[in-house]
């Protein structure tokens, strides 16, 4: 009986941020996943009728980045001290940023529509992000394959799960950002998120 | 002993919920306004060409939402353990939810136009966003007037300054909300926070 449940669609989503924090960490969870059939019948039982929520201790908390900032704080993911907490999040709200101008295009339901969108945005709005995620890993990155200090936080695997889904949109996406793609390979290879990936349902999102 | 050095426009924007973590906490601090005709002069030098940006102790830190969970949690303003801190976190994002829709409408030029996106936003928008705070002040408060716990916290604050703009914009959207309009009297009334209310420059928003 796990301290800690996660409800979550059976997709990547806005849920795999915290799924890679338990792996990193090596922490077992209770992984409750929805299909998405399930999903109205279970809707009112969650504090703002909407996922992922996390149930620690029998309390539930929604909204996806303060439960995997938590999550990341438990199981040291997410800085050594105060200021470094506060690198770290400043990299997890810049991908943020980088989340909302690509999210119109990525659920635009209309093909011809998606794909005019996703040129636009690849092509003009997406580097001001990229070059910010490059700004803040030299500001605070000692130099190391990590965005902050020299280990693995948060900001690591979000951008791991983020860069996977700009990939999926525009493989090239990453080609003037060698040090991003270094980043997301780093993140791979560690042993315990290797495994994880290795396991995982293929999801598309 | 820490110094603070704050940057941003001579306006209330992103970086009041800031200025009154610092009044709350009683702390000082340089709060740098810039005019908008000096703006560009120091654009370049802050890291992501944006502002808020606060320098602390030699580090400076960017993104309006990293700085404010930093400094609630410098100033103990951000729940008294890991996961009432969560919860503070929570009940900002689901604010910024809201605050992040009425942005764009703020800014549209077309007048007609706004009006009408705004009409829809306290008709069809808002009302949702305000009960979810409630559900969250209900599960999280204690009882008390307080989003977390019986003490102020960032949550509070938020709250605070985004009601300002929403009352701006409808002086009666929050008739229908007791809880909400009674938490902002109890935050405009801490002795610290009522005198820099009374002090601060006055600006349009």
């Amino acid at each position: 009986m796990s301290i800690y449940k996660l409800h979550y669609f059976n997709f990547r989503g806005r849920g795999e941020l915290s799924r890679l924090v338990f792996a990193a960490a090596g922490q077992t969870f209770e992984d409750i996943r929805y299909e998405r059939n399930e999903w109205p019948s279970n809707k009112s039982k969650m504090p703002l009728g909407q996922m992922p929520v996390l149930e620690f201790n029998g309390t539930q908390l929604p909204q996806s980045i303060p439960v995997a900032r938590f999550l990341a704080k438990q199981f040291q993911l997410a800085g050594k001290d105060n200021l470094e907490q506060a690198k770290v999040d400043a990299v997890v709200d810049t991908i943020a940023d980088l989340i909302v101008k690509y999210s119109p295009a990525r659920w635009e339901p209309d093909e011809t529509k998606k794909k005019a969108l996703l040129k636009k945005i690849f092509a003009e709005d997406l580097d001001k992000h990229l070059q910010d995620l490059d700004v803040l890993r030299k500001l605070y990155g000692d130099g190391g394959p990590f965005f902050v200090g020299n280990h693995l936080t948060l900001a690591d695997l979000y951008f791991y799960n983020t860069g996977q889904n700009l990939l999926q949109m525009d493989e090239n996406s990453l080609n003037n950002y060698p040090w991003l793609k270094q980043n997301r390979e780093e993140v791979e290879k560690q042993p315990k998120i290797a495994e994880y990936i290795k396991n995982r349902p293929e999801m598309p999102y | 002993m820490a110094t603070y050095k704050l940057y941003y426009f001579n306006a209330r924007g992103r970086a009041e919920v800031l200025r009154l973590l610092f009044a709350a906490a009683g702390q000082r601090f340089e709060d740098s306004r810039f005019e908008q005709n000096t703006w560009p002069s120091f654009k370049s030098q802050m890291p992501l060409s944006q502002v808020p940006v606060l320098e602390v102790n030699g580090t400076t830190l960017v993104q309006s939402q990293t700085i404010a969970r930093f400094l609630a949690r410098q100033f103990l303003l951000g729940g008294r353990d890991g996961f009432e801190l969560a919860k503070v976190e929570a009940v900002v994002d689901t604010i910024n939810d809201f605050v992040s829709i009425l942005s764009p409408i703020r800014r549209e030029q077309d007048e007609k136009k706004k009006k009408e996106q705004l009409q829809k936003f306290l008709n069809d928008d808002l009302p949702k966003h305000l009960q979810n705070l409630e559900i969250l002040a209900r599960l999280y408060g204690n009882g008390g007037q307080y989003f977390i716990g019986n003490n102020l916290t960032l949550a509070d604050l938020t709250f605070y300054d985004a009601g300002e703009t929403l009352l701006q914009l409808d002086p009666n959207c929050l008739n229908n909300h007791p809880w909400l309009k009674q938490n902002r009297l109890l935050v405009a009334s801490q002795p610290r926070i009522a005198e820099y209310l009374r002090n601060r420059p006055k600006t349009a928003f």
